[in-house]
């Protein structure tokens, strides 16, 4: 490894990319790191400013729930902002009293945001007493033995990730203990300018390693790999020191930018590299900053919340550049200030490094828990942006391999669909590309751009998703209330009309029926009421009853009417118990298959007198005549069958009616059959005049059989024809009486 | 040639029978003219084409019996993209939406809110929560924007408001791109 590293650096002044091969993973820069500005000052005492300026959303996620009022009393490490009871879901930890004062203002602050945008902040104006809450998480100072026992302490304790990205410690560690076997401490401080956890290795090694222990305790980890970069040696040496004795292992990486980012720490450390859209924690790896193991230690043995924060203020802009213990609320322009800045602070402060960091849109925006260094760099003149040359720099240098030049094109033409398929999630934003850019294009503020862009149209597709559904519900919905609202209103009718009945039953005649009144379902005496009417009404028309109609009242008459109509509808669709439809439809097939077999049996005879008839030369006229007399009285006996299988039907409705009803439909089918008994008869006419013209010829072949089968057949045939005319009418019969009878009625 | 009847007879029998086997084992239930173009439509419900929602207006325009250019809330692209899905003739749109309007929702005042329902009845999406004289409230979330609830109620006390921009929703902006462009060739030379 030595031999090879020195290979490298004779190499590297004529060729510096020589130093991508001492690293594992692909692309990286080495800037400029100016570390020694702040790295060689000590750490300077903290200062408590005029006022703390506290923002309720300090990290990703939701913002945390206001606990106190103005004019309030506050201490060091009291809750002043609790997380919501979704703690999970929110992503959200709970806010702490830096220091003990007053609650001057509950008010919209400037975030410490690349957007500038304002939201509710707690204002403390600290009392300089700073008087403490000790041990205000009441941790007994033993190290939790599961990982949920530690979950509690850290949430609690309102620890977030402090290497940059501020995502919630609890929600990263997973519940099962010996999920993470590995456990990795992130020391590899690559931005440059930024020291503060180069000095913290140096001052709270012990702490750190501690913190390290009690999570690997927790979570049953049996690896802890701490990973530094080569040119904090300092750091290295304090660590190593700490570290004796336990499993923690200090291992020394390479100088180079993103180092630090936690894909390529892990890939340097483990060689494991890190699966497309998978978290750390799903292959049993779990990394965390050297500022967030120390305040675990603090957290868990001494019951102390997180409150403040080591801070790098540094920059070229100031004089004396420091580190130091930072409140949280501290606002940057009072820190700045103490480091005698060379002119004028009237530029933009940079929160974080100058790689990734960002400029506040108001210096005196607070210093949150993610905020690990405030840089003051004098505005630069901007470097002439240039067309893209396609020289492929910025390929060579991601360390994620990503292809940024396609990317840029793509999101420069507004084609996010494509720059999403060329994995732009995966993009850490470190800046790498932008850096090599010899046209410097600003190629991470399309990216980010991009990334907005595409969540944003994401979120519209669920939107819109999520308003279809609503929609069709809703329609669903209505449909639903509307046949519920009908079901409603008919039952109110049928229950109406139930009574109309019975009212109407007691008024005609005294026919003893209750039991099957009584036993029926609402809709079975529904119909049978309305039967029973109809048979009525047929009896009072053919008999005259008037004293019937006279006694009826008007209402039951109307309802007697609607029945007598559902009725027959029903009888016509066919569903529902009772002596209704279901068996009427029975009798009915019943009685179609009866006609049918007497059909048969009659065009046998009809044959058989053809067939007479046709060796007969002096029949041959009246033949077709006889025929048709013959299909007439067929249809006529089919036809007063049918009527009495329908009788028969209303018979069982009611058996007091019977004989009356019979012998008045009787009448009445006796005209019908009349009727189409003559259509028939009319209709063989015509045929057998058509056949007479016909037949001539064969008139003297007696013999002949094929004329015989011939004629058979068209007597078969005929008869079929007036079969299906009987069975026909038969089936509307019901109906039609009904209807016609409630007509009358009416 | 017989042998060549035979085969070909036989061959469209069986590919006869395959493709009835198809058309009955894969049959596409509904339109699916209608889905794609349901799917581009922005699915506000808000009725400004004269169809009762999104969902009837891909209908008819599967049956091609409507016009291209009846989607407001979609603006020109949409009409564009229906035009392309069903073929017809793209069209300009007749009235068109106030020029990168950004997205709002109803908020509903509910000190002056008088609990009719009218807007709950009016919403196609049951955003609105509430009950006969009891105060109204829009669930942001659900919201489409489609401003049916405006014009219904009788106090006049819901408004548009476009979202507020948090942290949450916060864009990064594009890079300003004068720079490109004031980057004139031999400049820097």
């Amino acid at each position: 490894m030595s031999f090879f590293a020195k290979i490298i650096e004779k190499i590297s002044p004529i060729y510096p990319q020589a130093k991508r091969w001492l690293y594992s993973f692909h692309g990286g820069v080495f800037p400029q790191y100016r570390k020694e500005l702040s790295s060689r000052q000590p750490i300077r005492d903290t200062i408590i400013p005029e006022r703390l300026i506290m923002p309720l959303q300090q990290q990703v996620g939701q913002p945390a729930e206001l606990l106190v009022k103005v004019g309030e009393k506050v201490k060091k490490n009291q809750l002043i902002a609790r997380s919501s009871k979704d703690a999970k879901k929110a992503l959200v930890v709970p806010i702490h009293a830096p220091t003990s004062g007053v609650i001057q203002e509950i008010a919209s602050y400037t975030l410490p945001h690349p957007s500038g945008l304002e939201d509710i902040a707690i204002i403390i104006k600290p009392d300089h007493q700073n008087d403490c809450l000790d041990n205000f998480l009441k941790v007994s100072g033993e190290a939790p033995n599961t990982p949920q026992q530690l979950k509690d302490v850290l949430l609690n304790a309102g620890i977030v990730g402090m290497g940059g990205a501020g995502f919630p410690t609890y929600a990263k560690i997973p519940n099962e203990q010996g999920k993470i076997h590995t456990l990795m401490i992130n020391g590899a401080e690559c931005e440059p300018f930024i020291t503060c956890d180069d000095l913290l290795m140096q001052t709270e090694a012990e702490a750190i390693i501690q913190g390290a222990l009690i999570t690997a305790k927790a979570l049953g980890s049996t690896k802890v790999l701490c990973g530094i970069e080569s040119n904090k040696p300092t750091a290295i040496k304090a660590m190593n020191k700490a570290a004796k004795g336990t499993i923690v292992e200090i291992i020394q990486v390479q100088t180079v930018y993103p180092m630090g980012a936690q894909k390529q720490l892990t890939k340097e450390l483990t060689g494991i590299e890190m699966p497309h859209k998978a978290h750390a924690v799903d292959i049993g790896l779990l990394m965390m900053n050297v500022a967030t193991f120390a305040s675990i230690y603090k957290a868990v043995t001494f019951g102390e919340p997180l409150t403040s924060r080591l801070v790098s203020v540094t920059g070229l802009g100031l004089a004396k550049p420091f580190n130091m213990r930072v409140l949280i609320g501290t606002p940057f322009e009072e820190l700045a200030n103490l480091a005698e800045p060379k002119s004028k602070l009237d530029y933009p402060l940079v929160m974080g490094g100058p790689m990734m960091g960002f400029a506040v849109q108001n210096n005196q925006v607070p210093v949150i828990k993610t905020t690990n260094c405030i840089l003051a760099n004098p505005p630069e003149p901007a470097e002439m942006q240039m067309p893209c040359i396609r020289c492929g720099e910025c390929m060579d240098a991601c360390p994620v391999n990503l292809l940024p030049q396609q990317m840029y094109w793509y999101s420069h033409s507004h084609e996010f669909d494509k720059v999403e398929k060329l994995n732009i999630f995966d993009c850490i934003e470190c800046g790498c590309c932008s850096y090599v850019c010899p046209s410097h294009i600003p190629l991470v503020q399309y990216y980010r751009h991009a990334k907005s862009e595409i969540k944003e149209i994401h979120a519209e597709e669920k939107a819109v998703e999520l308003a279809k559904q609503r929609h069709e519900f809703r329609l669903a919905r209505i449909e639903r209330e509307k046949q519920e609202r009908e079901a409603r209103i008919k039952a109110k009718k049928d229950a109406v009309k139930k009574q109309a009945a019975s009212a109407s039953k007691d008024t005609s005649k005294n026919k003893p029926k209750p039991s099957a009144a009584a036993a029926a379902a609402a809709a079975a005496a529904k119909v049978a009421a309305a039967k029973r009417a109809a048979g009525k009404n047929t009896l009072m028309q053919n008999t005259a009853h008037t004293e019937n109609k006279q006694t009826a009242m008007p209402a039951a008459r109307r309802k007697a009417i609607e029945a007598a109509k559902q009725a027959a509808n029903q009888a016509n669709s066919g569903d529902k118990p009772a002596k209704s439809p279901k068996e009427v439809a029975k009798n009915a097939a019943m009685a179609a298959a009866k006609k049918r077999a007497q059909a048969k049996k009659a065009a046998a005879a009809n044959d058989t007198e053809l067939n007479k008839s046709s060796t007969d030369n002096t029949t041959v006229k009246k033949d077709p005549k006889q025929a048709a007399k013959a299909a007439a009285m067929a249809a006529a006996k089919k036809h007063a069958q049918a009527k009495k299988a329908q009788q028969a039907n209303s018979q069982t409705l009611d058996l007091t009616e019977t004989t009356k009803d019979s012998t008045a439909s009787k009448k009445e089918d006796a005209r019908k059959a009349a009727i189409q008994a003559a259509s028939v008869a009319a209709k063989k006419r015509r045929v057998a005049s058509e056949n007479k013209e016909n037949e001539p010829k064969t008139e003297t072949s007696t013999t002949d059989k094929k004329q015989k089968a011939m004629q058979t057949a068209k007597a078969n045939a005929m008869k079929k024809a007036a079969e299906r005319g009987a069975k026909k009418r038969a089936n509307h019969q019901v109906s039609e009486q009904a209807q016609h009878n409630s007509e009358e009625r009416n | 040639m017989l042998e060549a009847l035979i085969i070909f007879i036989g061959l469209a029998l069986l590919f006869g029978l395959f493709l009835g086997y198809a058309s009955v084992r894969f049959k596409v239930e509904g339109n699916p003219v209608a889905e794609s173009i349901d799917k581009i439509l922005p699915q506000t419900q808000c009725g400004q084409c004269g169809y009762p929602g999104c969902k009837p207006y891909a209908e008819a325009l599967a049956d091609e019996e409507a016009e291209v250019n009846l989607c407001i809330p979609g603006g020109h692209e949409v009409m564009i993209q229906i035009s392309e899905i069903t073929g017809l003739e793209p069209k300009e749109m007749e009235v068109t939406e106030e020029a990168e309007k950004p997205k709002e929702t109803a908020y509903i005042n509910e000190d002056l809110c008088i609990g009719c329902v009218l807007c709950i009845k009016e919403c196609p999406v049951d955003a609105i929560l509430g009950a006969t004289k009891l105060m109204h409230t829009v669930i942001q979330q659900e919201c489409t924007g489609c401003e049916k609830c405006v014009p219904v109620c009788p106090v006049d006390c819901i408004d548009m408001k476009p979202i507020p921009l948090s942290t949450r929703n916060w864009k990064w902006p594009e890079p300003d791109e004068t720079l490109i462009s004031e980057a004139k060739p031999g400049k820097n030379h």
